[in-house]
């Protein structure tokens, strides 16, 4: 009986020995946990800047717009026909006459169309199927297909 | 002994816990079972995670035909105080009301000097200050700041001003085609014309929306679309032409107004539509001084005032004759001088006798007695139902806000009598708008098709361009009818020598002469609506056009004073629109 002591007592690790094992285990899922953490904050955190990014680029894409409809408006009233007409004038132009007026035929002349601003609403083209048939048909349309196949080859294998 | 102690020590440190994770789930179980209080703490978190924000998308633009604006936004600021952040409220209100125009010392030094609360964090000054405006605010803002920095907290301070940029409504053309743009009032509502017809179209829907301010959200942020924009049929250039044309013709005149109006026969479109009186449209707030109220003149008279257009209204009867059979060209009506129809006697515009007239005769000398007895002859139901088909009493659908219907009596209605056959034949005892009479007298000039008269072209929306498809909305005279009396009226125009014949152009076209009836008395004033309608070239139609003028002055006579106003904007006409004259025209056409 003591013998069988001695040798369970010989083979048991020393107490030192399992605590190390104990803290090695402790330490090694705190590193494990502090690098899932790590790499969710850097994501999180990525992410976080890119969606700052994105609210910045929104208030600035508003601001473009703003401006854009500012300019355009502006741009509109330098263009203006009293104002283009008042700068004709100041250059020396004058309003033409009807009996100064030449008509002349101009092979390939294409007559000036209404503007167009914006692409034509076009019909929606429903596209052909992108799965294969394989994908969508029952085991039996299947079997029944690959049996008719075959049965097509036979037939043109025959001399 | 030492066990058992560290025993009940360790259970009861493990039933404590394990309660109070028992706790924490059944308050779980509760909040999740508890849609009320669910849906409170969600409030709760979207309050902390999401600013309410109205997004006001920018309202659609209007363009003319060739792609001009004629209606467009503009960028103008809020100014306001942020109450908590207000240092020196004097300094702001004289810094303010120096700068920003139409915005007093007082005003802002009130507003300014609120206490803040929890209920009061900002106060507006103004919502509509320009650019410039904020610019010199900035550039205060900024040379403060410099002050600042040499001499300290005695600096004067700006602190808590704040500005926000948004749109308005701006048009680049300021007063030009008012009458058929209409306009926007600060709150974003469209007034008459395509701006109020077309309101929800253009604005878009505003949407108070819950904006996160968390990053990782950011894609929950709402798109709102902006307004729908529209082409106009208008020609700008022609707009602007027309409009010179029927001021002068109001000044030289003495009218109390002009209308004009000039549209593609073939496709119903409107080319222009001139009125007076017109505004600024960037200072609509002085309507009021235009338009006094009370004073009943409508925005756009085209389509918002109905009169008694005279004998401009003859075509009409003569098409209806013509095509029911009543009569041919050729048809002779002796005039005596006055006819009889329900117990009224009905005389000539000269009280004259005209003696034997075909019928291209009673149209050249106008002849109210001859267009009575053609009247008697189509019978009052054959009549009726024609000028129903050419529109008549009905609105035209023209795509502006405030147009009226007119007056069309007839047969059956309690205030018809016998006698408004004769009267009505030449255009009195009935109601019309300008733009009424341009559809109807259109389908004599297009081969008998009457086209719904329109403005609007096309509606650009979600990026997406679509035209409005030309409508047919009758066809009230057969073809060869409408040829014919096209032939008879450019005839009587050109026997006629007529003011309104343009040298090169053959047209067709018939004067107008309404007097004015009193309410009351009748008619007994020696005032009168002067018209003329007239369109060309005769062999291929390019335009109608249009012209009353009210109450002129000078001369009564719709052929003395609105003849020459049809012959100059069709002077003007065929230059913008590129119509050579007739010889031209064929000789290029047959070197094909």
């Amino acid at each position: 009986m003591e013998q069988l002591e001695y040798l369970a007592k010989s083979y048991t690790q020393a107490p030192w020995r399992r605590q190390l094992q104990l803290i090695g285990l402790f330490s090694l899922f705190l590193v494990l946990a502090a690098l899932v953490a790590g790499i969710y904050l850097n994501v999180s955190a990525k992410t976080a800047i890119i969606g700052r990014d994105i609210q910045a680029k929104q208030r600035m894409l508003e601001s473009l717009d703003r401006d854009i409809e500012d300019r355009t408006a502006r741009l509109a009233s330098i263009l203006s026909v009293a104002e283009m007409e008042g700068r004709a004038r100041k250059l020396g132009f004058e309003q033409v006459q009807p009996e100064q007026i030449v008509y002349l035929k101009l092979p390939g002349y294409i007559e000036r169309s209404s503007v167009i601003l914006a692409p034509y609403a076009q019909k929606t083209v429903v596209s052909a199927p992108m799965i294969p048939a394989e994908y969508t048909e029952s085991l039996f349309t299947w079997l029944r297909r690959q049996a008719s196949f075959t049965m097509l080859r036979l037939s043109e294998a025959k001399p | 002994m030492k066990d058992l102690d560290q025993y009940w020590r360790y259970s009861f440190v493990g039933a404590l816990l394990c309660a109070a994770a028992i706790g924490i789930v059944l308050r779980i179980m509760s909040i999740q079972a508890d849609p009320q209080r669910l849906k409170q703490l969600e409030a709760e978190i979207e309050q902390v995670t999401k600013v309410q924000k109205t997004i006001v998308p920018a309202r659609g633009q209007i363009y003319d035909r060739w792609g001009n604006l004629l209606a467009g936004n503009k960028k103008v600021y809020e100014i306001g105080v942020e109450l908590q952040d207000v240092e020196d409220p004097q300094f702001i209100a004289h810094a303010v009301s120096m700068i920003v125009p139409n915005i007093k010392y007082e005003y802002v030094f009130s507003m300014a000097s609120l206490k803040p609360s929890p209920s009061a964090v900002y106060a507006t000054l103004t919502r509509f200050a320009p650019q410039e405006a904020v610019d010199k605010l900035e550039l205060l803002k900024k040379q403060l700041k410099e002050d600042y920095v040499a001499n300290g907290k005695d600096a004067p301070s700006l602190r808590g001003l704040v500005y926000y940029p948004h749109l308005e409504r701006y048009y680049p053309e300021k007063a030009l085609a008012s009458n058929i743009l209409g306009f926007v009032s600060r709150d974003n509502q469209g007034y008459f014309g395509v701006e109020e017809r077309f309101n929800e179209l253009l604005s878009g829907k505003a949407r108070t929306v819950l904006v996160p301010t968390d990053p990782n959200r950011v894609e929950e942020m709402p798109e709102v679309p902006n307004g729908a924009s529209l082409v106009l049929t208008i020609e700008r250039e022609v707009q602007l032409a027309m409009e010179e044309i029927i001021d002068d013709a109001v000044a030289e005149t003495g009218s109390a107004s002009g209308t004009l109006v000039v549209m593609n026969p073939k496709t119903g479109e409107i080319i222009a539509m001139a009125t007076t009186p017109r505004i600024d449209l960037n200072e609509y707030w002085r309507l009021e001084e235009v338009f006094p109220p009370g004073s009943n003149i409508p925005f756009n008279r085209a389509v918002g005032q109905a009169y008694e257009p005279g004998s401009v209204f003859k075509p009409l009867t003569m098409a209806i004759a013509l095509d029911t059979g009543a009569v041919t060209p050729d048809t002779v009506f002796v005039d005596t001088g006055s006819i009889e129809v329900g117990g009224i006697f009905i005389v000539n515009w000269n009280r004259g006798a005209w003696g034997p007239q075909d019928m291209t005769g009673c149209l050249q000398h106008s002849l109210n007695v001859c267009l009575a007895w053609v009247a008697t002859q189509i019978g009052p139901n054959n009549f009726y139902r024609g000028l129903q088909a050419f529109g008549l009493g009905h609105l035209t659908g023209v795509d502006l806000a405030g147009e009226v219907a007119g007056r069309l009596k007839a047969p059956g209605d309690n205030d018809w009598f016998a006698s408004d056959l004769g009267t009505n034949s030449f255009g009195q005892g009935i109601a019309v708008t300008p733009v009424q009479m341009a559809a109807a007298i259109s389908a004599i000039a297009n081969n008998g098709v009457m086209m719904a008269p329109k403005i609007v072209r096309s509606v650009i929306n979600d990026g997406y361009q679509h035209d409005i498809e030309q409508r047919v909305i009758g066809m009230p005279i057969k073809p060869e009818t409408a040829r014919t009396l096209s032939e008879m009226l450019a005839r009587s125009l050109e026997k006629e020598s007529s003011d309104a014949l343009v040298p090169g152009y053959r047209v067709a076209g018939k004067t107008g002469t309404a007097e004015i009836p009193i309410p009351g008395q009748g008619y007994t004033s020696n005032q009168t609506n002067a018209s003329f309608v007239g369109w060309g070239p005769v062999d291929d139609p390019q335009f109608l056009v249009y012209v009353w003028l009210e109450k002129p002055s000078t001369s009564p006579w719709g052929s003395v004073v609105a003849a020459p106003v049809f012959r100059r904007a069709v002077e003007k006409l065929v230059i913008y629109l590129n119509l050579p004259p007739d010889d031209v025209r064929r000789r290029l056409a047959s070197s094909n």
